[in-house]
């Protein structure tokens, strides 16, 4: 009864991790159905997706309201899958966009670069070790892009994770086992409390979804299915958030009162 | 013209501060009142007893006689008397209904203060804009508007025209006497109403009725559907068994349900309990919510949920209990704090349910909201609590909760010495603030009111408002700055027919009372344009006169107290105000100047 992320560098080995451990534990293990999904239900090219999560936004992007709409459909999915428990994601910055879930426990694996360049070899048929070197610097060199700019942290900073395991000494099974050991811990179980909390993350995460495309700058709070969309003040942008969000009581499950406060200053939880 | 001197730029600068600070807001006007009462003699620009002065003035102690007055009578029942006749006479066409009430209020208003005026009548025009249908918002402008306008008719109807008189004193002028604003007061009020009845179409936001237009209703204790009814639940024996501890306020905080009586074990009953008091095992509470949250909660939580009001049915009864609509009133203490931070709950044991701002319901996470000007807070709570909030006089109350306190035997006594304080000043030409002070102080020797009911509803801003402003206005007129800008004016404009200079005065005035307030309006700009006149060839009584008249002449934003408070329930936009307003505050500018043109022959 535990949701865990697997944050990982390409060819790190996190995925082998990640999908023992979900055997293990008798989990799901998801991690590109996210997006699949995300793709589908809001009618976006999945390509379109990976590349807002994947790649570093350039300094015009950063002002380009799209990429956090994706963000947002993507982390709405996520939501709603880990919502159903005993999950282990090792999707693409599962750790960041699952934040404030007190029962996630957060993992990342890394490996020394000789290892990972190793690894990419054998994976990848024709690849020079030069070649796979520079592509395994630039990969890493986006994610830290990435997580800085949409996040302000980094990637590499262990104080985002429970638990950080470095595949050398300790190998692919140890990673496993410790991994299991952590997550049967009380602090991980999944508690009617967390449950809630984690059923409300999902609700303000396809609420923020639902509005993000024409109202990008809202912020979204749900407590047992009391979600409040929180807005600036505006008399012609207001009329239109109030009609959009008239219809989404019919759309998405679980909502027992939805409020729009305007002005108000957005409360740290919010997504 | 005169050399400018190092006072008179000390005055300017002064004077730009303390509009810069009416501007802003940093600080409350009256508190910038009194940093220029005691900053002006530290620049030896008034003598110490001059920057006091304004306390013994003649219109601080009738504006003081005047609010013990209008407590009186509001005591009474007096004027509450009033509305049902009124009521009668209007019928139920929304012109004559408007008519009638946009008179009589503008009738007490002119006598009392617009403010005290516009919120008796709020919670009469709320019950008939439901009875008859009629949208709020096409009723409350028009009437709020006569109140401001009815405070032109007698020179006590308004701070700025019972200031007038001090502020002419040294120029040795000649006083206006009380019903000397009559005439163009009634025209004001008559051209005002008649905008609305012919432009009203045009010129009010369209609305709906509160029974279509949002889901709160404003009396009737049965009859709240926004808020929800009253429920009584029991919770079972084993309800605190084996998990966290339930308190009022996470109910709430779940299920939008407010707590407004619980059983504290082993049968204590506590009403509007606070918000960290625990639901124990085997008790009844009684909450006020939304079916459907009332029934979800019952299922989650696993408590019964009875089918009518039986333990406490003597207790949240309508005779002792109710929901009423409080407006947070202009110059609050309120305004700025967030509903934890005023701490109703603890201070007062009331439940605040919802708060109604601009157009939209909050029921969720009020306590964290910070509180406006205009904001609607529905509170629950006995009738005698909600009455000891209602004296604290933070929150206006839309609904009459004074039923037992009213003193009615009392009318015939308070209307006698009200008609005292008039013969004295209309027939024995007796000076305003003796007069309107021995009314006063007839209705406390007879009981009207206690002398600590009298005290207590004094609203010591507006006192140190008045009085703080007049030495600004001593120093202005006494280093002679007045005289000097007044040239400065004139110099600038040069020579120009009395009328046009009479308008200009008008529109400088307008302009000054929608940004400072119309106290400070009428104290800095009377020594000014008395100047201009008298340099001008013109009357400058008349000319200060449409200074204490035109700073009336606020309509176009929110700003007046009456706007303030009409604007929540009356769910008005500032843009209402602006498009209304501007109408209205036209033609006000039009009659006035057409008025004393033809009285004073201008």
């Amino acid at each position: 009864m535990a949701i865990i992320t697997i944050s990982r560098g390409s060819y790190s080995k996190g995925k082998e991790v990640a999908e023992m451990v979900a055997s293990k534990l008798g989990y799901d293990c998801i991690s590109r159905e996210v997006l699949i999904k995300a793709s589908d239900h809001f009618n976006i090219p999945e390509v379109k997706l990976i590349r807002a999560i994947h790649d570093a936004p350039s300094i015009l992007e950063r002002f380009d309201r799209k990429r956090q709409a994706f963000v947002a459909f993507i982390r709405s999915e996520l939501a709603c899958r880990v919502s159903t428990d005993n999950v282990v994601y090792h999707g693409l910055a599962g750790h960041l966009l699952l934040k404030g879930i007190p029962h996630v426990l957060k993992v990342r694996i890394i490996a020394q670069l000789e290892d990972r360049i190793i690894t990419a070899e054998s994976q990848r048929a024709g690849i020079s070790k030069e070649k796979a070197r520079t592509l395994l610097l630039n990969d890493d060199q986006e994610r830290r892009k990435w997580t800085q700019s949409l996040y302000g942290v980094d990637p590499w900073d262990s104080s985002l994770y429970d638990l950080v395991i470095h595949i050398h000494k300790l190998q692919v099974n140890d990673a496993v086992e410790l991994i299991c050991d952590a997550a049967t811990r009380d602090q991980f179980k999944t508690t009617d409390k967390y449950k809630r909390k984690m059923d409300d993350f999902a609700i303000a995460c396809q609420v923020k979804a639902a509005l993000v495309d024409q109202f990008s700058e809202v912020g979204v709070t749900s407590h047992f299915g009391n979600a409040l969309i929180f807005a600036k003040s505006g008399d012609r942008v207001g009329q239109k958030l109030k009609k959009r969000v008239k219809e989404l009581n019919n759309e998405i499950k679980g909502i027992n009162n939805l409020e729009i406060h305007f002005g108000l200053p957005l409360p740290p939880d919010a997504v | 013209m005169e050399p400018l001197t190092t006072e008179m730029i000390l005055v300017m600068i002064m004077i730009g501060i303390a509009v810069f600070l009416f501007i802003v807001e940093w600080i409350r006007v009256d508190v910038v009142a009194i940093l220029m009462m005691v900053s002006l003699p530290l620049l030896h620009l008034v003598t110490p007893t001059e920057a006091f002065i304004g306390f013994a003035s003649n219109a601080v102690i009738s504006i003081i006689a005047v609010i013990i007055i209008g407590a009186g009578l509001d005591k009474t029942g007096l004027i509450n008397g009033l509305v049902q006749p009124v009521l009668r006479i209007a019928g139920k066409s929304p012109s004559r209904v408007i008519i009638a009430i946009s008179v009589t209020v503008a009738g007490i208003s002119s006598f009392m203060q617009n403010i005290g005026a516009a919120a008796l009548f709020l919670p009469a025009i709320q019950r008939i804009s439901k009875q008859l249908k009629i949208p709020l918002s096409k009723l409350l402008m028009p009437i709020g508007f006569s109140a401001i306008l009815g405070g032109t008719i007698t020179l006590v109807g308004c701070s700025p025209l019972i200031l007038l008189n001090d502020l002419l004193a040294p120029f040795h002028l000649k006083p206006f006497g009380l019903f000397d604003v009559t005439p163009i007061g009634l025209a004001l009020v008559a051209s005002g109403i008649a905008c609305f009845m012919l432009l009203g179409r045009f010129i009010l936001p369209k609305g709906t009725t509160d029974d279509d237009h949002t889901d709160i209703q404003l009396e009737g204790q049965d009859n709240l559907p926004a808020l929800g009814e009253q429920y009584e639940l029991h919770t079972p024996v084993d309800f605190t068994d084996y998990r966290e501890p339930v308190t009022v306020s996470d109910l709430r905080q779940r299920y939008l349900v407010n707590v407004v009586a619980i059983i504290e074990p082993p049968d204590f009953k506590v009403t509007s309990p606070g918000s960290d008091i625990e639901v124990r095992s085997d008790i009844d509470l009684v909450v006020c919510g939304k079916k459907k949250d009332v029934t979800r909660m019952a299922e989650d939580e696993g408590l019964l949920l009875k089918e009518d009001v039986d333990v406490f049915k003597d207790d949240v009864s309508e005779s002792t209990s109710g929901t009423v609509e409080a407006v947070v009133a202009p110059r609050s203490s309120l305004v700025g704090k967030t509903l934890n931070q005023a701490n109703l709950q603890d201070q007062f044991r009331v439940t605040p349910l919802a708060i109604y701002r601009r157009d939209e319901t909050y029921r969720a996470e009020i306590s964290n909201m910070v509180l406006e000007v205009g904001d609607s807070i529905f509170l629950h709570g006995t009738w005698r609590r909600l009455k000891i909030l209602q004296e604290e006089r933070s929150l206006l109350f839309t609904t009459p909760v004074d039923v037992e306190f009213m003193r009615p035997e009392k009318a015939m006594l308070a209307g006698f010495w009200l008609a005292v304080a008039l013969s004295m000043i209309m027939f024995f030409k007796i000076q305003l603030s003796v007069s309107l002070m021995t009314g006063a102080l007839g209705m406390i020797v007879t009981r009207v009111l206690s002398i600590d009911e009298a005290y207590s509803s004094v609203d010591w801003r507006t006192i140190f408002l008045l009085a703080g402003l007049i030495p600004l206005g001593i120093a202005t007129e006494k280093t002679g700055t007045a005289a000097w800008i007044a040239h400065a004016i004139l110099n600038t404009i040069g020579t120009v027919q009395p009328i046009v200079l009479l308008t200009v005065i008008g529109i400088l005035s307008t302009v000054f009372t929608l940004v400072i307030s119309n106290v400070g309006a009428t104290v800095l700009l009377v020594p000014l344009v008395v100047n201009m006149a008298i340099a001008a060839h013109t009357d400058p009584r008349v000319a200060a006169l449409v200074v204490g008249l035109a700073t009336s002449n606020s309509f176009m934003l929110p700003t007046h107290q009456v706007n303030a408070l009409y604007m929540g329930p009356g769910r008005y936009r500032s843009v209402d105000f602006m498009k209304a307003g501007l109408v209205v505050s036209i033609v006000f500018l039009v009659v006035m100047i057409g008025m004393i043109s033809l009285i004073y022959g201008v």
